[in-house]
């Protein structure tokens, strides 16, 4: 799965959901739709601060992903990775400066983060808030009634949910008591992740955005998660994830990786450059 | 809602005195042969044994009894064969097993004034006379109180239904725009050694607009490792004053729970007063204030510490949703020199969610003690940003986020009342006021 593709180097908006051509994908999805799929995220010279500080923390990043791609952005602490995955969900605390954010042919800068939701964008927090007083289950029910609404679909009663989210627990591996239990309090790291998880089964999404999703996480409960993220994202859909690790690498066959620095995408490669970066550190690579 | 159910307006005592057997058990199944049902003498017989004996039934009562007890003896249960009831059918509570509700026979509920037992009444004078802090609402509600009403809790006994005080206020209109009924229930509380009970009390409103005034006083000694679990509702008039005193006296081991939601009145007033009178007690408050339109809600509290290795826990909520609402809250807790161990806790939190809603708090604990554990805390805020961004990144509308956040930061207390009908109750009537166009069952 050695793939090298200049991935922000269209940044015209392709028509929507171009289909790949059906024998090529057949033989092997992922190649043949990172080659053909239609653009599904163009990022173009992005550029956001924080509000409170005025501090620049995106210096200009291009970023192309399309339909059934896997990329992987690593980089230093602090070369603004994260910082990228908030601005694209809308976070609050950031503000665009410049350039621009194209998803499924819309403006995404200009959509309320609900708006970027259910238009099938779905981003894991890397330290996802604890909300005392809602229930997992009553929180879930409620995230996929407002996508059965934006679908057209009659909302579903909490009992009518109640099959259709354990076979989703089922998927991320956990009991069914987690649903009972407030969402993410007294959550331990690991079960974070899972719950993360769990609502990405629950909702699906056309980009998954998982920031380190891999931190904190046992052998174990990282094969869950892969596993089920595998399971979950079929081959039209695409994934974006942040990490630090080559484990969740390995299990996740990213078809591009980038590696940010000093808030703008400094190299682009396949896996064989995580080798490099694990045996030499981020200089040889951003440099 | 189950339990029992009082008003301490009427102060009509629930439970009589006494009730002496109408008939030997075997007179009644003497006359069995005849046209009686099985099934309607043994539950007379179950409802007979059930009710406390005393010498002293009224004769009234006594009357109504006996001639109910004649007429039981030829009466079968209903049945689809019976004219009267040819399309009610009422075959599953006889296939129920039937438990009478009443108070266990030693426990007295109803006015002081009905009360004959001098023993009783002794020690209610040697109790009430121990209460000691006044402010004028307390000595008005003194002067004022057409009677007591009495909840004894005998040693050891455990009360198994929570007792539900519900106080209605005055029907009566106002004759002029400048008038208000004043009201003066006062309820006394004595749980003994060991002994448990659930206590509800309940101040409703007949409607919304009307003005009266309630001034209600309850006042509890707890004995030595007894249990006295208390629920203070409150949603009376938007143009009521509501002021009430709760004033507690824990013995040694003893245990104290109160949860407080309170949403109505044009002013609304708590005095709260716990006062340790030995080591070992446990007290855990929970209120939630809440201040939806022009309105005061006012908690002001102290617990006085004096024996080593109490335990407390004070959880003070309140939301102000209307421009000219305000909340308010004192709440003070003294440690005193040999309240050695203690481990107490208080922590209020206010979310303020109009422009000039206004709260003022005043979380204060005075410690002398040297060897205790206390902490306290007090936040005012708006909702947690990150918190709504959470609902909005799963693609949940800010409005909706907003609304299920807002009752989740007031379930924190709901939560905590015992008894799961008070709780459903009231989720739906907060529900009702932070939300008025929703259908509460849709959330």
């Amino acid at each position: 799965m050695a793939l090298t593709l200049p991935t922000h180097s269209s940044p015209t908006v392709i028509p929507l959901r171009r289909t790949p051509k059906p024998t090529l994908r057949r033989a092997n999805h992922r190649v043949c739709v990172a080659s053909g799929g239609a653009p599904l995220l163009q990022v173009n010279d992005l550029r956001a601060k924080i509000v409170e500080s005025n501090v620049e923390i995106l210096h200009g990043v291009n970023l192309t992903v399309n339909q059934g791609e896997v990329h992987a952005i690593m980089g230093k602490n602090g070369s603004g990775k994260s910082t990228f995955a908030k601005v694209l969900v809308g976070h609050p605390d950031y503000e665009v400066t410049g350039g621009s954010v194209v998803f499924k042919g819309e403006n995404l800068l200009e959509m309320e983060p609900e708006e970027r939701s259910l238009a099938g964008l779905f981003m894991s927090f890397q330290s996802p808030v604890e909300i005392p007083g809602v229930s997992n289950d009553e929180f879930l029910v409620m995230a996929y009634n407002a996508r059965r609404k934006k679908l057209g679909l009659p909302e579903l009663g909490p009992l009518e949910c109640f099959s259709y989210l354990m076979e989703k627990l089922e998927l991320v591996n956990m009991k069914p008591d987690f649903l009972n239990r407030n969402v993410n309090e007294g959550f331990s790291g690991g079960e974070r992740k899972r719950n993360e998880i769990l609502q990405l089964a629950v909702l699906g999404a056309d980009l998954a955005i998982l920031d380190e999703i891999d931190s904190g996480l046992d052998v174990d409960a990282l094969r869950d998660v892969s596993n089920a993220v595998n399971r979950i994202l079929t081959p039209e859909k695409s994934l974006l994830m942040i990490t630090h690790y080559r484990r969740i690498l390995d299990l996740l066959n990213p078809t591009h990786v980038h590696v940010m620095d000093k808030g703008k995408i400094a190299r682009t490669g396949d896996i064989s450059m995580v080798e490099a970066i694990e045996a030499d550190g981020y200089e040889t690579v951003s440099t | 809602m189950s339990g029992i159910a009082l008003s301490p307006a009427a102060l009509s005592p629930v439970i009589p005195n006494r009730i002496r057997k109408l008939r030997p058990k075997a007179s009644l199944h003497a006359q069995q042969a005849f046209t009686s049902d099985p099934y309607v003498l043994e539950l007379a017989e179950t409802l007979e044994e059930s009710l406390p004996s005393s010498p002293s039934t009224p004769l009234p009562l006594h009357n109504l009894r006996h001639a109910s007890s004649e007429a039981l003896l030829s009466t079968p249960w209903p049945s689809r064969r019976h004219e009267p009831f040819r399309f009610t059918d009422l075959s599953f509570i006889r296939q129920s097993r039937i438990l009478p509700v009443h108070l266990p026979p030693a426990v007295y509920a109803g006015a002081l004034s009905a009360l004959s037992s001098p023993s009783l009444l002794q020690r209610v004078s040697q109790l009430l006379s121990q209460f000691h802090h006044h402010d004028i609402f307390w000595s008005i509600n003194g002067i004022a109180a057409p009677d007591l009403t009495l909840i004894y809790v005998p040693e050891n006994c455990h009360v198994d239904n929570p007792i539900h005080l519900h106080y209605t206020p005055p029907h009566a209109t106002t004759p002029t725009p400048n008038t208000m009924h004043l009201s003066n229930p006062r309820v006394l509380v004595i749980v003994e050694k060991g002994a448990h009970v659930q206590i509800t009390e309940e101040f409703s409103n007949e409607n919304q607009n009307h003005p009266y005034w309630t001034n209600a006083a309850f006042e509890a000694v707890i004995g030595e490792a007894a249990n006295l679990t208390h629920s203070y509702i409150q949603t009376q008039s938007f143009r009521a004053a509501h002021i009430k005193w709760t004033s507690v006296r824990q013995e040694s081991s003893s245990t104290y729970k109160l949860t407080e939601v309170s949403s109505g009145g044009k002013v609304g007033r708590h005095n709260l007063h716990i006062q340790q009178l030995g080591p070992h007690t446990v007290t855990e408050l929970s209120t939630l204030h809440l201040s939806v339109g022009d309105q005061t809600q006012d908690l002001h509290s102290s617990l006085v510490l004096d024996h080593p290795r109490g335990y407390s826990r004070q959880l003070h909520k309140c939301i102000v949703t209307h421009s000219q609402g305000q909340a308010v809250f004192d709440g003070n807790i003294k440690v005193n020199r040999y309240a050695q161990q203690t481990d107490a806790g208080q922590l209020t939190r206010s979310l303020l969610l109009e422009p000039r809603a206004t709260v003022n708090v005043k979380p204060n604990l005075q410690i002398v003690a040297d060897d205790v554990k206390c902490s306290h805390g007090a936040a005012i805020s708006d909702l947690e940003q990150s918190q709504l961004l959470y609902f909005q990144a799963r693609g949940i509308d800010i409005n909706t986020a907003r609304r299920v956040l807002i009752f989740a930061f007031g379930g924190e207390v709901i939560d905590k009342f015992p008894n799961s009908s008070i709780r459903d109750k009231v989720r739906s009537q907060i529900k009702t006021l932070l939300d008025p166009s929703s259908d509460s069952s849709s959330l």
